[in-house]
């Protein structure tokens, strides 16, 4: 295998300089080795996941603010372990529901988001190689990923339909078939999650041997771009942590369908064991899905502020931080399921520790805006109202991370307006904004500036009408996971914030409409993008766009770090990393 | 492309350079290495809280299954020796590389026949999945995912061994080669670890 990847490499790189030959239709869109074409693969392929995983949660939010209503047009066409015949969600359909929408969320659309595409696609551009070190494996990624999205949302059609036992799956619920009753679902989100960790790792792996052994002459560690360090160190995340989920899953599938008792307390297992190992991959994982946005919000930023990035050093020494406290907080996520008093201190205190990278990021983040030139675009918006999002997605996490207050707030709303503050006001906000930021460069034409603000304003509203009210929500005792909230006396005061928040949910969704218009619009009809619209200083602006096979029609050198905007000295207000700073120029980072 | 950029074209042409493939390798093997450090950390766990409960099969504890899997673990341990000397000779193209291959493909399939007689022991005793309470749940996923690799393991040996008699190993390019060798180092020393908490503790 390895000769072959040898050989592919260097007969297509050779190729692209000397004569193109023509690659056939099936080389080119579906198994391309081209680290660009994976990352479109990967685009719209997450693309699609995130409106089922959209719907989905509008699913969710109809049955909370209208339990027992039929569901409006598609009612009676849904599975009946789904609705009623009268059409109306029932609770075990509901569980589903819920389920797989944090599973498709979380492991179909933000990882694939900013590993799949922006990894792909932003790190050998970056940092001046040609592809990925390892082309084969990387469109095996791509299809293993593809694969597992398979996999899990099939499903839907199988008897008892999607798995219901939440995303974290927690024993003994997950483990017994007679306690969940989705035998075959919890079966395959097991193979499911497996594949897709397979389809991690070839990627990780991609991307750790890419940016140690392939960057371009004079490209220093401390010279790579934020992105490709956020990327990097997310590399490392999924590499130790997806395999211990795997190792999980595995267990789990035997205990579903060979009858052992890994998870079982009948019978010596452990289901505490299944949490353990669940969030040691777990809570990595929300570092996965959180360095990347926070690295592509800090190169936007940057970019539009006109001004290098506040502390490069700091920036990168707290992405470091955090990756390696990530691995010793998991048991926050387990205060409330019994745990040694001291243990949890010693837990609330690693996890209240990452609060100081945390804050140096957000501060410099401000520092970089502070006093800058700004330019209002649309990646700008997304990247600071990420900025914003996150502060309060971060805050209610020190709220989470103190022992005494998270045993009340737990298992109830308060959780769900966290996480989504997280995840989708930061890493999806990050996301949208890259998407406009790297448009012109993957397509070679502008999105429509007016309709991004418009879809940019509408999310950011119904985004909060949304989520912000979940807190109260939370504190006003409403558990999460609940399919029918007036059921209970204590809740029933707060029915009319449920549908406040379901109201805003649709709109939230609708918001996406714009969104989809314009880049589907400007894909074919948008105007032509020059080379770097953006006037940005990283290696990727100075190949056209969109760039051709091979990248590079000459190996770049580097000859400075990648935020040098309004340098001191120079005419020009940015000074790209592949131009030597003029004799008088003072720039930030050599 | 320049030659001072590491690109995999110049793979592996000179000795002091850096070699992406053997990188690449390592950082998966970081990953496998995780894998089972889950599996081992998760049996020391369930182990430790049995206590009592933890009840090892009598199919397992007597002296023809140790003296077995003993010779078993010999062979494991010498087909890695076997497979290095082997990578030299083929490399090079001198005598008895093939034989050595061939030896530690040998060695590889003893290890892995001897697994498969040992796990229908254990069913034709009673002993399964399902069966064997919670040691049976560990000793068979254990296993069983280690004898996935070794058997992966294997097909990348025969891969080898096809490769070598089509003459594609040369020098300069024996990437697969070398890969498998790591491969099969890394599951040698895993079947260490698992011997020595399965078996022996």
């Amino acid at each position: 295998m390895a000769e072959t990847i040898v050989h592919t490499v260097r007969g297509e790189l050779h190729g692209s300089h000397a004569h193109h030959p023509e690659l056939s239709f099936f080389r080119k869109y579906i198994w391309s080795e081209d680290h660009k074409t994976i990352a479109l693969q990967y685009l719209f392929t997450t693309m699609f996941f995130l409106l089922v995983g959209g719907l989905l949660a509008m699913g969710v939010r109809f049955q909370l603010a209208f339990p027992g209503a039929p569901v409006p047009l598609i009612g009676t066409l849904l599975p009946s372990w789904l609705v009623t015949s009268a059409g109306a969600i029932q609770p075990g359909g509901y569980n589903g529901l819920v389920t797989m929408h944090a599973t498709a969320m979380v492991f179909l659309v933000i990882m694939p988001f900013l590993i799949g595409v922006f990894g792909n696609y932003l790190i050998p551009l970056q940092i001046g190689a040609p592809d990925m070190a390892f082309p084969f494996f990387n469109a095996l990624s791509y299809w293993l990923f593809f694969l597992s999205g398979i996999v899990l949302l099939s499903s839907f059609f199988v008897p008892a339909g999607f798995p219901a036992s939440g995303w974290t799956s927690y024993a003994p619920l997950s483990a017994h078939a007679q306690y969940n009753g989705t035998q075959a679902g919890q079966s395959l989100w097991c193979v499911g999650l497996f594949i897709n960790g397979l389809a991690s790792i070839a990627g990780a792996t991609n991307y750790i041997t890419t940016v140690i052994n392939m960057r371009a002459p004079g490209m220093k560690m401390f010279r790579l771009p934020l992105p490709v360090w956020a990327l990097f160190i997310t590399a490392i995340l999924l590499l130790l942590a997806v395999p211990v989920l795997s190792a999980a899953a595995a267990m789990l599938f035997c205990d579903l369908n060979f009858g052992t008792s890994f998870f079982s307390a009948s019978n010596y297992g452990q289901p505490l064991l299944w949490q353990h190992l669940f969030w040691f991959f777990g809570h990595p994982e929300v570092y996965i899905m959180i360095l990347p946005a926070m690295g592509i919000a800090s190169e936007i930023l940057a970019v539009n502020s006109r001004k290098p990035i506040f502390g490069y050093k700091a920036m990168v020494y707290a992405l470091v931080s955090i990756g390696v406290l990530g691995f010793i907080v998991w048991g926050h996520h387990m205060f409330v399921s019994g745990m040694n008093i001291l243990l949890s201190a010693t837990f609330s205190f690693s996890t209240m520790v990452i609060a100081v990278p945390s804050a140096i990021k957000t501060f410099n983040w401000m520092g970089t805006v502070w006093g800058g030139s700004i330019r209002y675009t649309t990646p700008m918006c997304f990247a600071l109202a990420f900025v914003s999002m996150f502060v309060i997605g971060g805050l209610s996490g020190i709220f989470m991370a103190a022992t005494p207050v998270d045993l009340f707030i737990h298992h109830t709303y308060f959780i769900v307006a966290h996480i989504h503050y997280v995840l989708f006001g930061g890493s999806l906000f990050a996301v949208f904004g890259a998407i406009y930021f790297w448009f012109p460069k993957m397509f070679g034409r502008m999105m429509n500036e007016t309709w991004g603000k418009i879809h940019f304003a509408l999310a950011f509203i119904f985004f909060n009408c949304t989520f912000f009210p979940m807190h109260n929500l939370g504190l006003n005792g409403m558990m999460r996971r609940i399919a029918d909230p007036p059921l209970y006396d204590h809740l029933r005061s707060s029915q009319p914030i449920n549908i406040f928040v379901s109201v805003s949910a649709f709109c939230l969704g609708l918001s996406t409409i714009p969104f989809l218009i314009n880049f589907f619009y400007s894909i074919f009809k948008g105007p032509k993008a020059p080379k770097n619209p953006w006037e940005s200083t990283t290696l990727e602006w100075t190949v056209p766009s969109p760039p051709g096979h091979g990248n590079f029609e000459t190996t770049p050198t580097v000859y400075h770090g990648p935020y040098e905007y309004s340098v001191p000295g120079m005419d020009k207000d940015y000074l790209p990393q592949n131009e030597p700073a003029p004799e008088k120029a003072r720039i930030a980072v050599h | 492309m320049q030659a001072s950029v590491t690109t995999i074209d110049e793979l592996p042409a000179h000795p002091g350079g850096p070699n992406i493939i053997r990188f690449g390798m390592f950082t998966f093997l970081a990953s496998e290495a995780m894998l089972f450090a889950g599996l081992i950390c998760g049996y020391m766990v369930l182990r430790g809280g049995a206590g009592a409960g933890w009840q090892m099969p009598e199919a397992l504890k007597n002296a023809e299954t140790m003296i077995k899997t003993i010779i078993a673990t010999l062979c494991l341990i010498s087909s890695s020796f076997t497979l290095h000397f082997a990578e030299g000779r083929l490399i090079r193209h001198t005598k008895g590389g093939i034989g050595l291959l061939l030896l530690t493909i040998l060695l590889g399939a003893i290890f892995l026949t001897n697994q498969a007689l040992e796990w229908s022991n254990l069913h034709n005793e009673g002993f399964w999945f399902n069966t064997a309470g919670i040691m049976g749940s560990s000793f068979f996923v254990l296993t069983g995912f280690h004898g996935l690799h070794v058997f992966i393991g294997v097909l990348l040996l025969v891969t080898s061994l096809l490769k070598a008699l089509g003459g594609k190993f040369t020098p300069q390019r024996h990437g697969f080669l070398e890969c498998t060798g790591l491969y099969w180092h890394f599951v040698d020393i895993v079947w260490v670890f698992l011997f020595t908490i399965l078996y022996i503790l």
